[in-house]
């Protein structure tokens, strides 16, 4: 108990998590007497989870794409392709955060990239500098439910249901978290529906033109990944080197020479993540043999007994937890406990990583950890709480999405195949 | 100013060193993953079936990507935290927490070194063998190195937390 709370400290005064879940780890089982080098043998379990390929290739690939100007073509094609609509420009944003998060990962590089593009081009069509500093803070994390979205499959990893019914099951979930974005800033903006331009042919053949060596590659990926062609570390090893064919050779954006700095600045973040996910194996484990999450079960079915309660207090206990732990953190800490006592109540897991992800999707906008905040407020030179006050309004859309994934199972689990 | 480093001190070589042997060596198993990994690709689509050994060969790259990328966040202090009480604590109260963290964080890596030491060396008196006929320990070895380093990052960079306390006579071009 003392040590628990003596970590519980620490880790608020900011020790890193592989720490704190690895002296947990160490400290249970050298209490229930088994050999600490139970705690390596399960890190090295990394090396025999086949899936975990496809988490370093599509994070290179992302920061690949985020060095290179795709984001700038994405977004003029679309602009010409929806920029005609009133409040096109706004839609614009939000149809190329979606994308764009869903292939780099959610590591916050969809506002650097794609915000600072649009922030300018938003408020020069006439939206007001708050709407437009809320809609972009909000949109980098939209598109965590598509595919090949990073948290997905590391929740796929840890509660070993397939990912790639976890892609089919976002799909719904995650246009309908678009869709009430775009819907909130048409009616926001209804006086300003001035197009952005005319719609023009000449315009998208252009647009075409310049992008058309990276359009495939959603089609070849996501294609690939929903019909089941390629399992999805395949698919990972066909993006990066498509990724760095066409950046680095055609378009000769990422030069090579830039590359290793790029790898290294990938790499420390997968490494921060399969350091926790290995260690947490270990943890996990002890605290099953423990008998933890059975405790867990007791403690909760004897207060709450019907779904609906049950799933009021997940979502917001997960918005509590998104205020302080990172959308990873948070999948490997919390989703071996939660599962087992969802399952109690009849939750599917598939459906359980869905709102897990939607969910935490929010907590990236949620002070006072939540990452889009600082990235915004660092790239767009505004303070922190004037970011806040201006994500609220979406932050409260969103909410209504994630309420509505959640009671509604069937958004998620119609298209997936039983 | 004439004083070219604001920390009045040269980044060291060691640093420059250390810094290009991770990113070396993190672009070598990364390219090497990345080319196996698209071979199985095309095997796979060509001829239906893979090299046999390419598997486990890819598992264990992905283990020391994932340990290299780790000791690279210790040395960019970037690995996943909380901290959300650090920062409203006063100056001299920041600075002990964040000493505390770190001896916390050294101590846990020397534990998790020592016995992941103990796993290879254990791997090596059974003969375990991956990849055919390779001996495991090998490439298990990354392990007790990865942590060993990640616990000297964190001690090496207590001393940072007592610079800014010193008085300034000691940089003072004067």
């Amino acid at each position: 108990m003392l040590a628990g709370l003596a970590m519980l400290l620490l880790a608020l005064l900011g020790a890193p998590l592989f720490a704190i879940i690895g002296a947990g780890a160490l400290l249970g089982f050298a209490r229930s007497g088994v050999d600490l080098t139970a705690v390596p043998i399960e890190i090295y379990g990394i090396a025999e989870t086949p899936i975990l390929l496809a988490i370093p290739l599509f994070t290179f690939a992302g920061y690949v794409l985020s060095e290179s100007r795709a984001a700038a073509r994405l977004v003029r094609l679309s602009a010409a392709l929806i920029g005609w609509l009133p409040g096109g420009l706004a839609m614009v944003a939000v149809a190329t955060c979606s994308l764009f998060t869903a292939f780099t990962g959610g590591s916050g590089v969809t506002i650097i990239a794609i915000g600072a593009l649009l922030f300018p081009a938003l408020v020069q069509a006439g939206y007001s500098e708050r709407f437009t500093l809320g809609l972009v803070t909000s949109s980098g994390s939209l598109g965590l439910l598509f595919a090949p979205s990073l948290p997905l499959i590391i929740y796929g990893i840890i509660a070993e249901v397939s990912i790639d019914s976890l892609f089919l099951a976002g799909i719904v979930p995650g246009v309908l978290m678009m869709l009430a974005l775009a819907a909130f800033c048409l009616l926001r903006n209804r006086d300003n529906r001035r197009p952005l331009a005319e719609f023009s042919w000449r315009e998208v053949r252009a647009a075409i033109r310049e992008s058309i060596w990276e359009l495939p590659l959603p089609v070849v990926v996501l294609g690939g990944i929903y019909s089941g062609y390629f399992a999805v570390s395949e698919a990972a090893a066909v993006t990066v080197v498509y990724v760095l064919i066409v950046e680095s050779l055609i378009y000769r954006e990422v030069p090579w020479r830039r590359l290793p700095g790029i790898v290294r600045d990938s790499m420390v973040l997968v490494g921060g993540i399969l350091l926790i996910l290995g260690i947490s194996l270990a943890s996990t484990n002890y605290m099953i043999d423990a008998q933890v999450p059975q405790q867990l079960i007791e403690l909760v079915t004897s207060r709450i007994s019907d779904q609906v309660s049950f799933l009021l207090l997940l979502v917001g206990f997960l918005l509590l937890i998104g205020c302080i732990l990172h959308i990873f953190s948070a999948l490997v800490l919390i989703v071996p406990l939660m599962l087992p006592v969802a399952e109690r109540y009849g939750v599917d897991p598939v459906h359980l990583g869905i709102i897990f992800v939607a969910t935490m999707e929010l907590g990236y906008l949620l002070p006072p950890i939540g990452l889009n905040l600082y990235i915004s407020s660092y790239r767009f030179n505004r303070p922190v709480m004037e970011v806040c006050i201006a994500t609220l309004p979406f932050i409260l859309i969103l909410l209504v999405a994630v309420l509505l994934i959640t009671f509604v199972p069937a958004l998620s689990l119609a298209l997936v195949p039983k | 100013m004439s004083e070219s480093s604001p920390e009045g001190e040269d980044p060291g070589r060691a640093e420059r060193l250390g810094r290009w042997l991770e990113n070396t060596l993190l672009a070598a198993v990364l390219f090497a993953m990345i080319g196996l990994a698209a071979t199985q690709v095309v095997m796979r689509s060509a001829f239906g079936g893979g090299v046999a050994w390419a598997d486990e060969a890819l598992r264990l790259l992905v283990l020391w990507a994932a340990m290299l990328g780790a000791i690279a966040a210790s040395r960019d202090n970037v690995h996943l935290r909380i901290d959300l009480l650090s920062r409203f604590l006063p100056g001299a109260w920041r600075r002990l927490a964040a000493v505390l963290v770190d001896l916390f964080a050294a101590g846990v890596s020397a534990v998790l070194a020592w016995y992941s030491w103990r796993f290879v060396a254990e791997s090596r008196e059974f003969g375990d063998q991956v990849l055919g006929d390779w001996p495991a320990w090998a490439f298990q070895a990354i392990l007790p190195a990865a942590f060993a380093l990640i616990a000297y990052r964190y001690l090496a960079g207590l001393h940072k937390h007592f610079r800014r306390h010193l008085p300034a006579t000691g940089t003072d071009p004067a």
